[in-house]
């Protein structure tokens, strides 16, 4: 898992990039890794475009994450989401959890136009 | 006028991914096997001598169809080449049509037929050959002409061709929203456009929106949502609060709890947009899962490898329990054995053997219950109504340690349920039972 602060809309924003699988054994490394993250800003994408598969307990994971964003009066949006990972979005009607973008840059500046982001700067 | 039905196999490849090992001519169309539909026309178009082939494997499709006697008709099955044109085939079956009008019905398309009209004139109309004709597929006729037996002017027939999974979804869903008006649709339905059929339990809370079609063996449970535009095969579990819209569930499937889908091919675990023809595998059997229809051997097995340790139990554990129930029950503390720890003596040792369960292993010996599997003892057995519920005397969730909430516990029943083996399900029952002392004697 790659991460990288970006900056250019004038609010930090945490990129990771999910690569492979995220099923069982990647959960617990995603949910440890994004409590780092979570330390340097509240707001985070996953870019998910090299995510092949994801099953629930990587599902359960991403929301958990979500979950600390929001507590942390931040946000987690996904972009780049794969035909196959976003069915199992639509499946389990996680879809309606997240904002979700067709890439990591357009995610990223949706954060400079939200109230919280504004409200930061 | 007699029919020869022929359907190769290279022109239903995009098939071997979505129902492998299905005959073409059986795959489901609105819970109806492809080939009632061209038996259908055959006969509405007077005949009462078809032939099928295919030039791959005819023993799934014989058994099923028989010798065509469920629709008074005479059914035979030849095979073909791959490489056959019509004239081959009326070639190499020139003894079953003799000198008789014979229609060829050729390929993997749908006819656009209507059950209400008369389609008998085809057998003196002189077409010259082809009568209808679509990409991958035609309807033909060859032979002498024959006195027509209706003064009715002969219907338009169409040909849709089903090449891919696209067009199969939009043709069933076409015949379903069609429905028994025009074409002959299996199961009961009070009223136009749902259809449902043999030993179907529907939940008081479920909904069914029209159109809408039901297979044999199907369970609604709570809260599910069916349609509109549903087509539920047979042998198919919708848990509670799912919603299926626009979307074909195939024979055998087990769509988990709070699910939807919308726009979908469900078959046993794997879903489809048929839109895109991206698959996806799940590998979550609590969301998607098959249901094995085929597994009484494994289930006996597992039945008498979980009798007989439940038996080795009940004659290892009778000592203790002969000496410690009465005691306890007399002490008014057996209801405390399995909660509380290091109480005395006697508890501890009743509750370090789980005792506790000790009454509930007749229970397998019988049948009634399995050694391992869901909680019986906290009533979620018997709440739960998932393919994946057995009740029983100990509990997978117990022989994990992570499994705190109930629904920790019910993910790991299912899991296990679904993927353990009979000797497995002995050596989980040592761990529950290892677990049971280590979880109420922590140190």
């Amino acid at each position: 898992m790659k991460f990288r602060l970006d900056t250019q809309n004038g609010i930090t924003v945490g990129i990771a990039e999910l690569e492979g699988r995220l099923d069982a054994s990647g959960s617990a490394p995603l949910q440890k890794a994004s409590a780092d993250w979570q330390t340097k800003t509240p707001f985070l994408v996953f870019d998910c475009s090299r995510l092949d598969f994801i099953d629930s307990s990587g599902l359960g994971a991403i929301v958990g994450c979500l979950r600390r964003s929001l507590e942390n009066n931040g946000d987690l949006r996904l972009a780049g989401l794969t035909p196959k990972v976003a069915m199992v979005f639509d499946l389990t009607k996680a879809r309606k959890l997240f904002s979700i973008f067709s890439n990591a840059g357009e995610a990223a500046a949706s954060f400079g136009a939200t109230p919280t982001a504004i409200q930061e700067r | 006028m007699k029919t020869l039905i022929a359907i190769k196999e290279a022109d239903c490849n995009w098939m071997r991914e979505t129902l492998p090992g299905t005959q073409p001519l059986l795959a489901p169309l609105c819970n109806k096997p492809f080939v009632e539909y061209l038996i259908d026309f055959a006969i509405l178009a007077g005949c009462r001598e078809i032939r099928l082939l295919s030039d791959g494997p005819l023993s799934q499709i014989e058994e099923y169809c028989g010798n065509g006697s469920r629709w008074g008709i005479e059914l035979t099955y030849a095979n073909l080449h791959p490489s056959d044109g019509e004239p081959e085939l009326l070639r190499k079956n020139r003894k079953f049509c003799g000198e008789e009008r014979t229609m060829i019905l050729s390929g993997c398309t749908f006819i656009d037929y209507d059950k209400t009209l008369d389609y008998r004139g085809l057998a003196s109309i002189d077409s010259g050959g082809t009568i209808a004709s679509c990409p991958g597929g035609s309807i033909t006729l060859a032979g002498p002409l024959e006195p027509s037996l209706t003064d009715q002017p002969l219907p338009p027939v169409g040909l849709t061709p089903i090449g891919d999974l696209k067009s199969y979804c939009r043709i069933a869903m076409t015949t379903l929203e069609t429905g028994s008006s025009r074409y002959v649709l299996p199961g009961y339905g009070g009223e136009p456009g749902c259809a449902i059929g043999r030993n179907v339990t529907i939940s008081k809370t479920a909904q069914i929106h029209k159109p809408a079609s039901i297979g044999n063996n199907v369970r609604i449970l709570p809260g599910a949502v069916i349609g509109p535009s549903a087509i539920i095969g047979s042998n198919v579990i919708i848990d509670k609060g799912s919603t299926i819209k626009e979307s074909i569930i195939l024979d055998n499937t087990y769509i988990g709890e709070q699910l939807e889908i919308e726009g979908r091919i469900a078959s046993k675990n794997t879903l489809i947009d048929p839109e895109s023809g991206v698959t996806l595998a799940m590998q979550d059997p609590h969301l998607l899962a098959g249901i094995n229809g085929g597994a009484t051997a494994l289930v006996l097995w597992r039945k008498i490898v979980h009798a007989l340790a439940a038996a080795l139990l009940l004659l290892l554990l009778s000592i203790p329990f002969a000496i410690l129930y009465p005691l306890l029950r007399l002490r008014g503390k057996w209801q405390d054995v399995p909660s509380i720890p290091n109480a005395g003596l006697a508890e501890s040792i009743a509750s370090a053997f789980s005792l506790d369960r000790y009454p509930l292993l007749p229970g397998v010996l019988t049948g009634r219950l399995a050694i391992i599997g869901s909680r019986t003892h906290e009533n979620r057995a018997a709440n739960h109504t998932g393919t994946d519920c057995r009740p029983a005397v100990f509990s997978y969730a117990e022989t994990e340690a992570w499994a705190a909430t109930e629904s920790d516990a019910a993910i790991v029943e299912r899991y296990h349920a679904l993927h353990s083996t009979p000797l497995g399900d002995i050596g989980m029952t040592i761990q529950a039972l290892i677990n049971r002392i280590h979880y109420r004697n922590p140190t």
